[in-house]
């Protein structure tokens, strides 16, 4: 009698819940992607007043010579030229009071989901936000000439673009002369992580030339070190840069990280979608060519 | 009774208003009152855009999870069960995370993906989830047919572990945005809901609280025992069915709000109890009130706390904070006495 009564209301909750059904809080809304977008009232032709939300996009302003735009950025943004300006949260939590404070006229947002609903909301009370999804090297040319309309300047948007876009014509020009390395590039150590296809470091990778030994349809796959070993690579190319970097031989079971293969990157340049691409492929192109096959010798010592 | 009751209600809604007006007035932008009422931007967008939506979505939240303590408490008989401590949050987590790892899989752009990762979606897996861990702990929580309190609260604690292992396994297995998203719903934030989830999610609460408020007479012979209360003519298995369907609701729709917001309702009735007494018809009005009261102005705490970081910490990890302590106070306590 009990149970199948407990059985019922659990039904009845199930009906309840489904009559009051549109209850939406977590949401997965739909992310915009591919294509930048718009979100919330117009934007002024020549806004003045910016706030930019992700340090690749903070990166792009100051490379369309427009950093006196700026009123704020995210507490993860460190370049020297925005030091004093307020700060208006992280990347995946951006205040929208702190936000709104600032009076902006334009916010840039590099379009995610953990800041989307706050994002929103930003839209919703009156500011134009514009959202760029950036995942690949294509993403980060055109948020170049899409930043660079939107601050009223389509001609340093353009430069910027085409300056980068001849970067990755040298490099891959470059690339044909370096041999063809198996590499993996190691983003995390405690656990794993590894840049996989479909992430920006991976894409960075195909035009300096190098072949990313992480397949699979992951772009940052917690990496078993089993697989790691297995995989061979010719090269690690250490991009963890907040870990110290002797930390590295934690992972010593890889033949190249036994070998000496391995390249420390100095910055986070090649997690960084913007206008640091040139720089982040003359880095990975630097990490390619350092260690030479010749000096693959190393792997004697296995 | 009346006057207590009254009483009760007048200080809970003195409270509530305190609480209110204390958490519109606070935050990391200095506004002003007046400018924003005479509809001064920033202040306006500030005060009515923000914090207002902000206050009702705490109210609400804390309203359900106070109320569904109380209830829980009397089905238990055991000042200790608590929607979170007994894995009825955990199980709402746990609906919602396949709610959102399914249109995760998808693919979001798929129309499948969109229907199955909307909110409604979550917020259904989240009741569902909800409903089906209170039948889980109070079906395994029996022994020879009697509901066993203590074997129902560690049936609730051992599923928080289950559902948390598979809620990790879960975010293994989203891609990274996904992952993040979901860790900062599931850690309990009051974030920043559109008007429809305020609307939808004020008709939720109000229907299960009314509920709960309309059973509160009977909570009290429930409380009793099951022998005493269908010795004194209550139709106890259908009582706590309806307690139990009121409750989970009223426990999916907060997490669907706002995550796993925990320990509410322990806090919340316990002080009460202290100061008003057990009587269910009082308690659980007034828990209602208080608890509304009480996660405003743990909101309003959290975002103020972390101020000089530019962060906020999610209201659940303020309400662990306080809730973690008091829940083992209660249960050095209750071993005293027993």
């Amino acid at each position: 009698m009990t149970r199948s009564n407990l059985i019922l209301a659990a039904l009845a909750a199930f009906a309840l819940a489904l009559a009051a059904a549109p209850l939406p809080a977590a949401a997965a809304d739909p992310l915009p992607r591919g294509e930048p977008t718009w979100l919330g009232p117009a934007a002024p032709a020549r806004p003045t007043r910016v706030i930019s939300l992700a340090p690749s996009l903070t990166d792009t302003v100051i490379a369309l010579g427009e950093t006196g735009k700026l009123v704020g950025v995210t507490r993860y943004d460190t370049a020297p030229e925005v030091k004093s300006l307020p700060r208006v949260g992280g990347f995946l939590d951006p205040s929208p009071e702190a936000v709104l404070g600032l009076r902006p006229d334009l916010v840039l947002w590099l379009a995610d989901g953990g800041a989307y609903p706050a994002v929103r909301r930003i839209a919703e009370l009156g500011v134009p936000v514009l959202a760029l999804p950036v995942v690949g090297v294509p993403d980060v040319l055109r948020a170049a000439r899409r930043v660079g309309a939107a601050l009223g300047n389509p001609e340093a948007g353009e430069r910027l673009a085409a300056s980068m876009e001849a970067a990755v014509r040298a490099a891959e020009a470059r690339a044909s002369s370096l041999p063809r390395r198996r590499v993996m590039l190691v983003i995390g150590r405690d656990p794993l992580v590894v840049a996989g296809p479909g992430s920006y470091p991976d894409a960075l990778l195909r035009i300096a030339g190098g072949v990313n030994v992480v397949t699979g349809d992951r772009p940052w796959p917690v990496y078993s070190l089993e697989r790691a070993v297995a995989d061979d690579p010719d090269l690690v190319i250490d991009a963890a840069v907040n870990e110290p970097a002797d930390t590295i031989a934690r992972l010593s079971a890889i033949p190249a990280v036994k070998g000496g293969r391995v390249v420390r990157l100095p910055d986070d340049r090649v997690l960084r979608p913007g206008p640091q691409l040139p720089a982040a492929l003359e880095q990975l192109q630097g990490a390619l060519g350092t260690a030479a096959p010749g000096t693959a010798g190393a792997k004697g010592t296995r | 009774m009346r006057r207590r009751l009254a009483l009760a209600l007048g200080a809970g809604a003195i409270a509530l208003v305190a609480c209110v007006v204390a958490a519109l007035l606070l935050g990391p932008q200095p506004i002003s009152l007046s400018a924003a009422l005479a509809g001064v931007e920033p202040d306006r967008a500030i005060l009515l855009g923000l914090r207002l939506p902000r206050v009702i979505l705490g109210a609400l939240v804390g309203a359900a999870l106070a109320a569904a303590g109380v209830a829980l408490q009397a089905l238990l008989r055991n000042p200790l069960a608590e929607p979170f401590v007994l894995g009825v949050s955990g199980g709402a987590a746990l609906g919602g995370t396949a709610a959102l790892a399914a249109a995760a899989a998808a693919g979001p752009a798929s129309a499948f993906g969109a229907l199955v990762g909307s909110g409604a979606s979550v917020a259904l897996g989240a009741s569902v989830g909800a409903a089906g861990s209170t039948v889980l702990v109070f079906a395994l929580g029996r022994i020879g047919g009697k509901l066993v309190p203590e074997a129902a609260l560690l049936v609730g604690v051992v599923f928080n572990a289950f559902a948390a292992g598979v809620i990790t396994v879960v975010k293994v297995m989203v891609p990274p945005e996904e992952a993040a998203r979901l860790l900062y719903w599931l850690m309990g934030a009051v974030g920043y809901a559109d008007t429809g989830t305020l609307v939808t999610g004020t008709v939720f609460v109000v229907v299960a609280v009314a509920v709960l408020v309309a059973t509160s007479a009977q909570l009290n012979l429930l409380s009793l025992g099951d022998d005493e209360a269908s010795s004194l003519g209550v139709d106890v298995g259908r009582s706590r069915g309806v307690v139990f369907l009121a409750a989970s609701l009223a426990t999916g729709a907060a997490v669907a709000l706002a995550g796993m917001v925990g320990f509410v309702g322990l806090i919340v009735p316990h002080l009460l109890r202290k100061v008003f007494g057990p009587d269910h018809r009082i308690l659980l009005p007034a828990s209602v009130l208080f608890g509304a009261a009480f996660l405003v102005l743990a909101d309003a705490a959290a975002r103020l706390a972390f101020l000089p970081l530019g962060s906020e910490p999610p209201v659940g990890a303020l309400t662990a904070l306080l809730g973690g302590p008091l829940f083992l106070w209660l249960l050095r306590r209750t071993e005293r006495s027993a």
